[in-house]
């Protein structure tokens, strides 16, 4: 899951993101609106945590534009916590709001269910075979008993299942598992997907050769 | 209940009032008619009472002298008919009857004045004569029984006619005591009266109910805007303060009114919308802050960290607090200032040594940002407080190096001009864009529409309310991409 953050204030950036990236996901930041723009179009983000004071562009002129090309959910972060401005967020195209200071535990929450109805998953735990995935507690358990991924595994898990059904390419992957940091090492992605198959069984990814991986059900 | 209503109250008034006016024309209306009516019958009862004197007097003298004509005076050139309304004639002092003597007279009317008193209808004329004893010497045969006799009024000159009952009588007491009366039976003129005060108190009665009524709907049509004035602020003071007054005519007095209510519930209303945007910027401004230590704690909480992530978490925590701390100070002196409870000092400063102490304090920021600051106040003299007036310039020259451009300058310079002491901040920096010139001295208002690390956004509107407390005025000049022209005046007085 790769999230993009877009905050002017530079210590809250950084904190929401080391939370968010122990947390397993990868996430890009901007600290105008300028530029989270300009990366919220460029790349298939899982979801744009969205400041509305910001420079250069404000968040409502940011989440307009992003609405005009992309269906990215966006969370709305604000300080302004008066109703016509929440309405105001949600009709403009939000797909939620959290209003400063938020608790960092609901707004990992907000943020799970917001890409889980994204992926038309209303349920937080996924069941695929004898393995179960909890997105809420991010743990996944095979027959029962607990697995133990690395939270990049972890990801490429979740990712996979809430697209189950689906052959996702290689480029897909790396664009939702690592973030603008990453040394995007091409080999980096097979040593994941041979991790995962190690704990959870060779046939749990297939591959389409070509195309790229698939969870349960791809032909 | 009912005098509580100014309506009611007006219409008391009104109805008082009307109600003298028409008892007042009325009664003069009433009093002339009635004058009119007995002046002609005074005038024919007052003649008759002279004839009764004269058929007196040609009765001749007493009884002791009975048979004798009367004895006269020479009568003197104006005739015997100068003589007949002067009373009893003129008797010589020896000749003059000695009143307690005097035996009554006897009384007929003479013959020419039968006409005068009319004994068969009831309603003419009739007459009474009395001695001076009290025994009737003579009456017609229409007078009314047991008729008091009438005394003679203790002051001179004539006597007016009396009404008794329906009878109106004039009468006439002669030197020696007799009593003459000529009456008159005035039904007809006293129910013609009756008939005109009846008139006059209908026509009263009615223009009066006419005029309440008319009175009472004045009265209510000139209340109404009051009510709507009532009803209107009935409504903004329980809280509906888009509510204002409908104004109709906005030229009479309670239009005026209503216009100066709804001018002061605008001012109201953006007052408390200016408050309340106030109190949501404010705790706007303390949100982020408080966002960033939550955030970073409970980041730092989720696991065991190292003790560099620990001090970087501490030092982030104490950013955000050192900015709350900033903000509160600024919220505090401006609502202090606001208060009117920041007093200034008055006295003579030099601005110049003023404007120096700041510069210096700005220096290292400068140095930092590679702004040059050329400082050229000469000795100024100006009056308040120097620690005030520096914090202000010092906040001007902050916002002129933090807005510069590298290797930009900035220039200060002073001078008396008109009773003013005036300073300018001039700076080489980016400007301020036409569109928000305008409110650069609201609180919270930012040119660039986000939180700039150290600043709270409320240095300007301090530094307004300072120069405001001292009776001066700060004004602004920009021109994007040139510069921004800060101008104080302070008055040297």
């Amino acid at each position: 899951m790769r999230i993009l953050i877009i905050e002017d204030e530079p210590d809250l950036l950084r904190a929401l993101a080391q939370a968010l990236r122990e947390e397993g996901y990868a996430i890009d930041t901007a600290t105008d609106g300028e530029d989270g723009l300009f990366k919220a179009e460029s790349w298939e983000y899982d979801a744009v945590v969205l400041d509305i004071m910001l420079p250069k562009l404000d968040g409502w002129e940011v989440l307009r534009r992003i609405r005009k090309t992309k269906k990215t959910p966006v969370l709305m972060l604000t300080a302004r916590d008066q109703s016509r401005d929440r309405v105001r967020g949600l009709d403009t195209g939000a797909d939620d709001y959290v209003v400063k200071p938020f608790d960092l535990a609901e707004l990992l929450a907000r943020l799970r269910a917001l890409i889980r109805r994204t992926s038309n998953q209303t349920r937080a735990a996924i069941e695929i075979g004898d393995i179960i995935i909890d997105t809420a507690a991010r743990s996944i358990s095979r027959a029962g008993e607990s697995v133990a991924l690395t939270a990049r595994e972890y990801a490429l898990v979740e990712y996979l299942a809430l697209h189950r059904g689906e052959v996702i390419t290689r480029t897909a992957l790396y664009e939702h598992l690592f973030d603008e940091n990453d040394s995007t090492l091409s080999n980096l992605l097979d040593v994941h997907v041979s991790n995962v198959r190690k704990k959870l069984g060779h046939e749990f990814i297939v591959t389409r050769r070509g195309h790229g991986y698939c969870i349960e059900g791809c032909t | 209940m009912i005098f509580n209503s100014i309506r009611w109250r007006l219409q008391i008034w009104y109805g008082l009032l009307l109600l003298g006016v028409l008892a007042g024309f009325g009664i003069t209306a009433y009093e002339l008619q009635r004058g009119k009516q007995f002046r002609r019958t005074d005038e024919e009862l007052r003649r008759r009472v002279n004839e009764l004197g004269n058929a007196l007097r040609a009765n001749g003298p007493p009884p002791r002298e009975r048979g004798l004509p009367p004895h006269r005076p020479p009568r003197d050139r104006f005739g015997p008919e100068a003589q007949i309304d002067d009373g009893p004639p003129m008797l010589s002092p020896e000749e003059r009857p000695d009143p307690a003597s005097h035996p009554p007279r006897e009384f007929h009317l003479l013959p020419r004045q039968a006409g005068l008193f009319d004994d068969t209808e009831t309603n003419g004329f009739y007459y009474v004569v009395w001695s001076r004893d009290g025994t009737i010497l003579g009456h017609s045969t229409n007078a009314p029984a047991n008729m008091p006799i009438p005394t003679k009024p203790l002051t001179n000159g004539p006597i007016p006619p009396r009404l008794r009952g329906e009878f109106r009588e004039a009468y006439q007491v002669t030197p020696p005591g007799e009593v003459l009366l000529a009456g008159r039976l005035i039904t007809s003129e006293l129910d013609e009266l009756r008939r005109t005060a009846l008139t006059l108190s209908g026509a009263g009665g009615l223009i009066l109910l006419v005029s309440m009524a008319g009175g009472w709907w004045l009265a209510g049509r000139a209340i109404r805007p009051i009510d709507d004035i009532s009803a209107a602020a009935v409504k903004i003071a329980a809280g509906d303060l888009s509510q204002r007054i409908d104004l109709q005519d906005t030229s009479n007095e309670l239009g005026r009114l209503g216009t100066v209510l709804n001018s002061t519930f605008d001012r109201l209303g953006a007052a408390l919308e200016e408050q309340k945007q106030f109190t949501a910027d404010a705790a706007h401004e303390l949100r982020t802050p408080v966002s960033v230590v939550l955030t970073q704690s409970q980041t730092a909480l989720n696991r065991e960290r190292t003790a560099a992530e620990y001090r970087e978490t501490v030092e982030s925590c104490q950013r955000a607090a050192q900015r709350m701390r900033r903000l509160i100070e600024s919220l505090l002196e401006l609502a202090r200032l606001d208060g009117g409870q920041e007093q200034m000092k008055r006295e003579r400063i030099d601005l110049a040594h003023t404007a120096a102490d700041c510069v210096k304090l700005v220096q290292p920021l400068a140095d930092g940002r590679k702004v040059n600051i050329h400082c050229a106040v000469m000795p100024l003299n100006c009056t308040g407080d120097a620690e005030r007036i520096g914090q202000v310039i010092t906040n001007l020259l902050t916002n002129a190096v933090n807005y510069n451009r590298e290797n930009g300058e900035v220039r200060v310079t002073g001078e008396a001009r008109n009773g003013s002491a005036i300073i300018t901040v001039a700076d080489t920096g980016q400007g301020i864009p036409p569109g928000d010139l305008p409110h650069i001295f609201k609180r919270f208002y930012r040119v660039e529409k986000s939180r700039t690390a150290g600043r709270t956004g409320l240095g300007l509107s301090i530094s307004k309310a300072i120069i405001d407390a001292h009776g001066g005025t700060i004004e602004v000049a920009s021109e994007v991409g040139k510069g921004t022209i800060f101008t104080m005046r302070l008055p040297q007085a």
